[in-house]
C-alpha cells in the first residue's frame, strides 16, 4: 500500500518536473550546511560573497591536500619506539660453555695419527732452509695417497711471471700455467715465499684453485682442518661425544644463586666446532630458572677445567672456554657470538638483557617463528626456535648439498644426505671453497632469511682477574683434583682451570618496544581536525553534501525526462507547421467578419498604466492554498 | 558610449560590488548580528540565553573556552620541535670498518738512541739519585762518568722537586738545594689540594719572561712524576725531527704484521693504510677505503672477520715512556680519524684477542630540534684533521688554535696548522709554562671550546664484547713459534717468544645493523590537526571563525566607528553652518536598514520547504494597502512572474 502510494508519489513528481532548480538548491545548501565557509557566501554582500567564495574553495582544497598527507602517513606504517631500562625478575639466560678444542687428543689420536705424521714431516720440509733437493731421511714412509688430492705447494713469487710451485709431499717443480689464484699475488715487490695451501678438484688437472696464504702458520691450520673434518666426518656420532670432552670432567663446580648444582644440570649438545658443549637452564625440559637480584652473588659460578694438555695440537691455537649466552630453547651459535674465557684467570660476566620487540608485517619485514621463511630450517632436529643463524646456515647447507652432493660437518644434516669425506666425494673441498667465496650464493641467502621480530642480545660487561692466587693456589687445586679423580695429588694446573662468574647488572633489562604511530583513531582524529581547522565540518557535513550531490543527481534526472517529453511534444506539434490557433483569435474568427487584425500595441500595456512599485500581490489565501496543497506531501519525500 | 574597456570593468565592478561599508549601524548592533550568525558556539548563547544569571555563566564559559583553547594551543606550539625516537634493525651485507692497530710503544727504542740517549741517561741518573738503586750496573756507571760531560740541561730547564712542609719548600733533586715555593700548586695526580703528603714530588714551569709566575705540578707518586717528565722533554725532542725520519723510525708493516686473514682469504701488508700518529708512531689500517673500495661481510662469525698476528717486539721498548706491553686497536669508520691514544683497545701479548662487534647508526635531528651539526660546516673552528667532522676533531683543533695563538707554536700531540711549527725549546722557551696554563684553562672550559663545538648529528658506532683466551695454547706452542719465525722470514734470525705476539680477531657477531634515528613528532599537518581538534572540542570553531573574528572586530567595527565619527564630525559642520535651523535629521530612522532592517531578520533558519514556499504572511501590518485590483489580467501576470511553479500547476 504504502509502496503503490510512494510510486506514484514519485510518478507525479517526475510529470510535475524538479521543484527547484540547481541555484535554489545550491543557496539552499549554502545557508542551511554546517560546514562554515558556505554560509558566509550568500550572507553578505556581493564583494564579500566572492571573498568567502574564494576562501571556502581555499580552504576545502586545503583539506583535501592535508587529508591526502594525512591518510599517506597512515599508510606508511610508522613505528614509534618506547625504551624502558630497569631491574626484574627475569630469566637467566641459557650458559653454553664449551672447550676451544673439540676432542680428546688422546682419544682422537688413533684416527689422526697419519696426519700428524704427515704435518710433521710437511712442517719440517718447510722450515729447512733447502730440503727439496736433498735426499729424503724422514724414517717412516708415508701414505701419501689420501692427502694427494690437496696438496700442501709452496709458491715462488721471486718470478712474478713465473712463479714456482713446489709440492711439499713430492719432489717435483711445476710451472703454473693455467690454474687460478684465488688470492691474487700481483703487486711488485713480495719476495717472501708463502707456504701456500692448494686444493685442487679431482675432475680435471686444469680446472685447479690455489688457495694462498701469505703465513704458513695459516695455511698449515686451514689445510689441517679440511683434512681432519673429512677424516671426522666419517665418524658416527655417538663416537664423536665419546671423543669430547665430558661433562663431569670439564664442570668441577657449580653454583647458582646459593643453591648449588652440579654437571647433571647441564644439557649436552654436540657442536661440530667444539664437540660436546654443556648449556645450562636451557628450558628445554624444564622451567628456565628466574634471577630476581643483580650481583655476582645471585648469579652463576663455575669452575671448569679445558685439561690444555689434552689438546690437538694444529687444530685450534688458542686455549680457553668458549661460551655463550642465549636466549632459552635457542641454538647457540658459538662462532658468532661466543667469548673466550682464558684459562688460569677469573672471568666475571655482568649481563644486560637487551631486547627489541618488534612489530610484523606490515610495519617491518621480520618473522615471528620463522615458519614464512623459505628456507629449511635444519636445526629444528635440535628443537630449537628459529633465529637467522639457524637461517643462514641451512641455507648454506642446502646450496652445499645441492651442488656438491654432500653435507658440510660443520653445519646439521638433512635426512638422507652425508657429510662429506675425500673417499666418497673427492672433489668436495674445491667445491666447499668455491660455494662459501661465491658472493652471490651468500647473496641469495642474505635475501631469503629474515630476522626475528624480538631479537634479545645479552652484552656483557667482562672483566678478568687471576685465578687461584698464588697462596690459595695450593689448597684449591688439592680439593678441585680430589673431587674429580679422588686423588690426593694435584691433577690440574693453572692452564686448564677457569672460573666463571655470570650475573645480571644493577640494570638488567633494556626494552626497545615498537608500537604502531598511526592508528585508525589517529587517523580519524586527525582528518577531523584537519577538516574542523579549516572549514568547522564533521562526518555530518560530508553526509550533507552526498544529500545535495543525490538531490542535484535527482534534478537532472527530472530536467532529462521533462526535455524528453518537450521533445516529443515538439515532434507532435511539428505535424502543423503553424502555431495553434488561440481561443480568442478562434473567437474573433467568428465575430470579425472582416477578417481584420486588431492592433495589439492599441490594447493598455505596462508603460500606459501608472507604475506600482513595491505593491506585493495580493494576500489571498485562497489563491495560494490550493497548489501548495498539492505540493507538500511530494517535497516531504526529499 | 566611447567608454575604454578598463574603464566599462571598472565601472562594472563599481555598480555590481559597490563600496558600502558595513550594513549593521552601530556596535552593539553589529555585535548583536555576530554573536547570533557566528559559527562558534559559545556566542550564540549569550545572546539567545535569557536571565542575567544565565547570560553571565555564558559569557563565562565562553571566556574560559577561548581560554583553553589559547593554553592548549601554545602548548601544541611549544611542543612543535619535539622528536621521537625510532629504532630499526636491519640484517645485511655490512661494510666492514676500518681497523687501526698500532704497537703501544711508538718508535724503535733501538733506533731513537741518537735522539733520547741524553735524556734518557739524565733520567736513569736521577732515578739512581732519588730512590738509590740502579737498574743494572754497568749502564748505570757508565751514565755517571758521563754525566760530568754531558751538563743536565734538562734538569736545568725543568727542574724536578720534593716537596715538603706542605708544599710551602721544595729540595731540587739534582742540586740538594732548598728552595721556597712561591705561586700556585697544581696536583696532577689528583684535584683535592690536599698537600698533607710530604712525599710530593713534581716540578716546577715558570714563565720565561716573568720568573716569577711559576705553577707547580705536584704527583704524589714518582712513577708519575717521572713519566710527566719525560714525556715532556720526549715530545720537545719529537717536535724536531721531521715527519719523514719518524716513518723510518717507526715500526714497518712488514715489522708489525705477521699474518692476515680477512673473510677466509689471505691478505698482506697491502691492505693496510700508514697512518702517523704522533704519540703511537706508525699505525696500520685495514680497510682505511683509500684505493676507493670498502670490503663488506656478508657473513657474521669470527672466520669471516679479520685474523691478524702481530709482532710486538718487547725487547725494542722504550722504558720511560711506555710502561705496558701490546698493541691498541681501535675500530672506526672510514671517514673518522682514528684517535687510538683516546679510545683505543689495548690488546695483550701472548693471547688472542677476540672482539666481537655490533654495529649501530645514529641520527639525530638538526636545528631547530636539537643543536648539533650535520657537517661541520658551520662551526668556526678549521678542522686540522683530514677527516669529516666530529666533536673530538673541533675540540683538539680548537685547542691546538689556542695554542698557536697564545704560545707561538703548535703543541706536537695534534696536527698542525697552515703556517705553524711544533714547540721545542729552542724557538719557545716559554711554551711549557704556557701549554700547562692553557691546558689547565681548557679542561675548566675556560677557553670556550665546549661551547663552540657541537656533537655531530649523525655517528657509527661499534659496540665491542673482547675476549681474551690463552694462545698458542700449551701443545701448539711449539710448531706454532717455529712456523711464525719462518714466516716472519730471513729479517729474524732468533726464534720469536710468545710474549712478542699478539693475536687479534675483529669479526661481526651478526649482520644486524641498528639504526637509531629521530624524526620529528609532529608536521605541519598534524600540529594544524591538532589545533582544529582543539578549536572544535571547546568551541566548534575554524579559521573560517577566526576570519569572521578579524572581520567584524577588526573591519566592521573600526569602519562603523570610523563611520559614526564621520558622521559626528559632518553633524558638528552643519549645525555650525546653520545653527539656526532646528533640530537635526534623526539618523536612526534613516539607518534602520541592513541586519537591523525587521524584514530582513529571519529567526528561524529557513528550511528548504520554507524556501520553495512564499514568504510567510508578517505579523507587522504591511506597509501600505494594496491598491484595488482592477485589472484581474494584470494580477494573472503578477502571478506568473513570482510563482513560475503555481503557474504550471495551474497551466496543467
Amino acid at each position: 500500500m504504502n509502496l503503490k502510494k510512494y510510486f506514484i508519489r514519485a510518478l507525479h513528481r517526475l510529470q510535475k518536473g524538479p521543484g527547484y532548480t540547481y541555484k535554489e538548491l545550491l543557496v539552499w545548501y549554502c545557508d542551511n550546511t554546517n560546514t562554515h565557509g558556505p554560509k558566509r557566501i550568500i550572507k553578505e554582500g556581493p564583494k564579500k560573497k566572492l571573498i568567502w567564495f574564494f576562501l571556502t574553495l581555499l580552504f576545502a582544497s586545503l583539506v583535501f591536500w592535508q587529508w591526502g598527507i594525512l591518510i599517506n602517513t597512515y599508510l606508511s606504517y610508522n613505528v614509534t619506539s618506547s625504551l624502558s631500562i630497569g631491574f626484574k625478575t627475569m630469566k637467566f639466560p641459557a650458559v653454553t660453555v664449551c672447550n676451544a678444542n673439540p676432542f680428546k687428543y688422546s682419544k682422537v689420536k688413533h684416527l689422526l695419527k697419519e696426519l700428524d705424521r704427515l704435518i710433521e714431516a710437511a712442517l719440517e720440509r718447510i722450515l729447512q732452509p733447502a730440503p727439496w733437493n736433498s735426499s729424503e731421511n724422514a724414517s717412516p714412509p708415508l701414505d701419501l695417497e689420501l692427502w694427494h688430492q690437496i696438496p700442501l705447494v709452496l709458491i715462488d713469487e721471486h718470478d712474478k711471471n713465473n712463479p714456482i710451485i713446489l709440492d711439499i709431499f713430492e719432489r717435483n717443480q711445476t710451472c703454473v700455467d693455467n690454474q687460478t689464484f684465488v688470492g691474487n699475488e700481483t703487486a711488485a715487490g713480495n719476495e717472501t715465499a708463502a707456504g701456500t695451501e692448494m686444493a685442487c678438484s679431482h675432475q680435471g688437472s686444469d680446472n685447479c684453485t690455489y688457495r694462498n696464504f701469505t703465513s704458513a702458520a695459516q695455511a698449515v691450520t686451514e689445510w689441517y682442518i679440511l683434512q681432519s673434518t673429512s677424516i671426522l666426518s666419517k665418524v658416527p656420532l655417538q663416537e664423536r661425544i665419546r671423543m669430547g670432552y665430558q661433562a663431569e670432567d670439564m664442570i668441577l663446580a657449580c653454583l647458582y644463586g646459593a643453591e648449588p648444582c652440579n654437571y647433571k644440570n647441564f644439557t649436552q649438545i654436540y657442536h661440530p666446532d667444539h664437540g660436546n658443549c654443556y648449556i645450562f637452564n636451557w628450558g628445554m625440559d624444564e622451567e628456565a630458572l628466574n634471577s630476581s637480584n643483580p650481583g655476582a652473588e645471585f648469579g652463576l659460578k663455575l669452575i671448569l677445567d679445558i685439561s690444555q694438555q689434552d689438546y690437538i695440537p694444529y687444530l685450534s691455537s688458542a686455549a680457553g672456554a668458549r661460551l655463550m649466552l642465549h636466549q632459552q630453547k635457542s641454538f647457540p651459535f658459538l662462532k658468532d657470538q661466543g667469548i673466550y674465557a682464558m684459562a688460569g684467570t677469573e672471568t666475571s660476566i655482568g649481563v644486560l638483557v637487551d631486547e627489541l620487540e618488534r612489530m610484523g608485517y606490515p610495519y617491518s619485514d621480520c618473522t615471528m617463528n620463522g615458519s614464512d621463511v623459505p628456507v629449511k630450517n635444519l636445526y629444528s632436529q635440535y628443537n630449537t626456535s628459529y633465529s637467522i643463524q639457524a637461517c643462514l646456515r641451512s641455507c648454506f647447507q642446502n646450496h652445499m648439498i645441492e651442488t656438491c652432493g654432500c653435507g658440510h660437518y660443520m653445519f646439521p644434516l638433512p635426512e638422507g644426505v652425508n657429510y662429506c669425506n675425500n673417499e666418497d666425494n673427492p672433489g668436495w673441498a674445491y667445491c666447499y671453497s668455491s660455494l662459501r667465496s661465491s658472493i652471490t650464493h651468500r647473496q641469495i641467502c642474505i635475501d631469503s632469511c629474515k630476522e626475528t621480530c624480538n631479537d634479545t642480545q645479552y652484552k656483557m660487561t667482562i672483566s678478568m682477574a687471576d685465578w687461584p692466587s698464588e697462596a690459595s693456589e695450593d689448597w684449591i687445586f688439592h680439593i678441585l683434583s680430589y673431587e674429580r679423580d679422588m686423588s690426593t695429588n694435584v691433577t690440574l694446573d693453572r692452564n686448564g682451570i677457569i672460573k666463571l662468574n655470570i650475573y645480571f647488572q644493577e640494570y638488567n633489562y633494556r626494552t626497545i618496544s615498537e608500537s604502531a604511530a598511526t592508528t585508525i583513531v589517529w587517523l580519524l582524529s586527525s582528518l577531523g581536525g584537519q577538516f574542523g581547522f579549516w572549514m568547522g565540518g564533521s562526518v555530518l557535513c560530508l553526509i550533507e553534501f552526498g544529500e545535495i550531490i543525490i538531490d542535484s543527481l535527482w534534478i537532472t534526472i527530472i530536467n532529462v525526462i521533462s526535455w524528453c517529453k518537450g521533445l516529443k511534444q515538439k515532434r507532435a506539434q511539428a505535424q502543423y507547421p503553424d502555431a495553434p490557433p488561440t481561443v480568442s483569435e478562434l473567437v474573433e474568427a467568428h465575430t470579425n467578419l472582416g477578417f481584420q487584425h486588431e492592433d495589439v500595441s492599441a490594447l493598455p500595456r505596462d508603460e500606459a498604466l501608472p507604475p506600482e512599485p513595491g505593491t506585493p500581490p495580493p494576500n489571498y489565501d485562497s489563491l495560494r492554498v490550493q497548489p501548495l496543497d498539492i505540493l507538500s506531501p511530494d517535497s516531504d519525500a526529499d | 558610449g566611447a567608454m575604454a574597456p578598463g574603464k566599462k570593468i571598472t565601472a562594472r565592478i563599481k555598480r555590481t560590488l559597490p563600496v558600502k561599508g558595513p550594513q549593521a549601524p552601530t556596535l552593539s548592533e553589529l555585535m548583536r548580528w555576530y554573536c547570533l550568525n557566528t559559527n562558534t558556539h559559545g556566542c550564540r548563547r549569550i545572546v539567545v540565553s535569557r536571565g542575567r544569571l544565565r547570560r553571565f555563566i555564558w559569557i563565562l564559559l565562553t571566556l574560559s573556552a577561548v581560554g583553553l583553547i589559547l593554553w592548549q594551543c601554545a602548548e601544541l606550539l611549544l611542543n612543535y620541535y619535539s622528536a621521537s625516537v625510532s629504532v630499526t634493525v636491519q640484517f645485511q651485507k655490512l661494510p666492514f670498518p676500518a681497523v687501526t692497530i698500532c704497537n703501544i710503544n711508538p718508535y724503535k727504542y733501538s733506533s731513537m738512541k741518537d735522539y733520547l740517549s741524553e735524556l734518557d741517561k739524565e733520567t736513569k741518573k736521577a732515578l739512581e739519585t732519588f730512590y738509590g738503586f740502579s737498574e743494572g750496573k754497568s749502564k748505570v756507571r757508565r751514565s755517571v762518568n758521563e754525566w760530568n760531560s754531558t751538563g743536565n740541561d734538562f734538569f736545568k730547564q725543568i727542574p724536578l722537586l720534593k716537596f715538603e712542609d706542605f708544599s710551602k719548600t721544595a729540595t731540587d733533586l739534582h742540586s740538594g738545594q732548598k728552595r721556597k715555593i712561591e705561586g700556585s700548586v697544581f696536583h696532577k695526580d689528583s684535584s683535592i689540594v690536599n698537600s698533607g703528603d710530604s712525599n710530593d714530588i713534581g716540578f716546577q714551569l715558570c714563565d720565561a719572561n716573568n720568573s716569577s709566575d711559576c705553577a707547580l705540578y705536584t704527583f704524589s707518586s714518582g712513577v708519575n712524576a717521572i713519566q710527566e717528565w719525560y714525556k715532556l722533554h720526549y715530545m720537545n725532542i719529537m717536535a724536531q725531527i721531521p715527519l719523514e725520519t719518524k716513518e723510518k723510525l717507526s715500526y714497518s708493516a712488514d715489522d708489525l704484521l705477521l699474518t692476515c686473514f680477512f673473510d677466509g682469504l689471505s691478505c698482506d701488508k697491502r691492505h693496510f693504510t700508514r697512518f702517523h700518529h704522533p704519540l703511537h708512531g706508525n699505525c696500520y689500517t685495514f680497510n682505511s677505503g683509500e684505493n676507493g673500495t670498502i670490503l663488506s661481510t656478508s657473513t657474521g662469525g669470527s672466520e669471516y672477520g679479520l685474523q691478524v698476528v702481530l709482532y710486538i717486539d718487547e725487547a725494542d721498548y722504550n722504558p720511560f715512556l711506555v710502561t705496558s706491553t701490546g698493541a691498541k686497536i681501535i675500530v672506526h669508520d672510514q671517514n673518522e680519524y682514528p684517535f687510538i691514544e683516546d679510545i683505543g683497545t689495548e690488546i695483550e701479548t701472548a693471547a688472542a684477542t677476540s672482539i666481537g662487534m655490533h654495529f649501530t647508526r645514529s641520527r639525530k635531528l638538526s636545528k631547530p630540534y636539537s643543536d648539533c651539526t650535520e657537517t661541520g660546516a658551520d662551526i668556526p673552528v678549521e678542522n686540522l684533521y683530514n677527516k669529516s667532522y666530529s666533536l673530538q676533531i673541533c675540540l683538539h683543533s680548537c685547542f691546538q688554535k689556542a695554542m698557536v695563538d697564545s704560545c707561538g707554536c703548535a703543541q706536537y700531540a695534534q696536527p698542525l696548522p697552515a703556517g705553524a711549527e711544533y714547540c721545542n725549546y729552542k724557538k719557545n722557551p716559554n711554551w711549557m709554562y704556557c701549554y700547562y696554563r692553557l691546558h689547565e684553562k681548557f679542561v675548566k672550559e675556560q677557553l670556550g671550546c665546549q661551547q663552540i663545538c657541537k656533537d655531530a648529528c649523525s655517528f657509527k658506532e661499534w659496540a665491542l664484547t673482547t675476549s681474551i683466551a690463552q694462545w698458542p695454547s700449551t701443545v701448539s706452542e711449539d710448531w706454532m713459534l717455529r712456523v711464525l719465525s719462518w714466516d716472519k722470514g730471513q729479517k729474524i734470525n732468533k726464534k720469536l717468544n710468545k710474549t712478542d705476539l699478539a693475536n687479534l680477531m675483529v669479526f661481526y657477531k651478526d649482520l644486524n645493523e641498528r639504526f637509531i634515528s629521530e624524526n620529528p613528532a609532529n608536521t605541519l599537518v598534524i600540529l594544524l590537526s591538532n589545533f582544529g581538534g582543539q578549536l572544535g572540542l571547546w568551541m566548534s570553531c575554524s579559521v573560517v571563525c577566526v576570519i569572521e573574528i578579524v572581520e567584524v572586530f577588526f573591519i566592521d567595527s573600526l569602519s562603523i566607528v570610523m563611520r559614526r565619527q564621520w558622521q559626528k564630525a559632518k553633524k558638528w559642520w552643519n549645525d555650525r553652518k546653520r545653527d539656526r535651523s532646528g533640530k537635526p535629521p534623526q539618523a536612526g530612522d534613516l539607518e534602520r536598514q541592513g541586519h537591523d532592517n525587521p524584514v530582513c531578520i529571519d529567526e528561524d533558519l529557513p528550511t528548504f520547504n520554507t524556501a520553495l514556499r512564499l514568504p510567510l504572511p508578517q505579523d507587522n501590518p504591511l506597509p501600505r494597502t494594496p491598491p484595488p485590483n482592477y485589472s484581474t489580467l494584470r494580477l494573472e501576470t503578477a502571478f506568473t512572474e513570482q510563482l513560475p511553479d503555481t503557474l504550471e500547476v495551474g497551466q496543467h
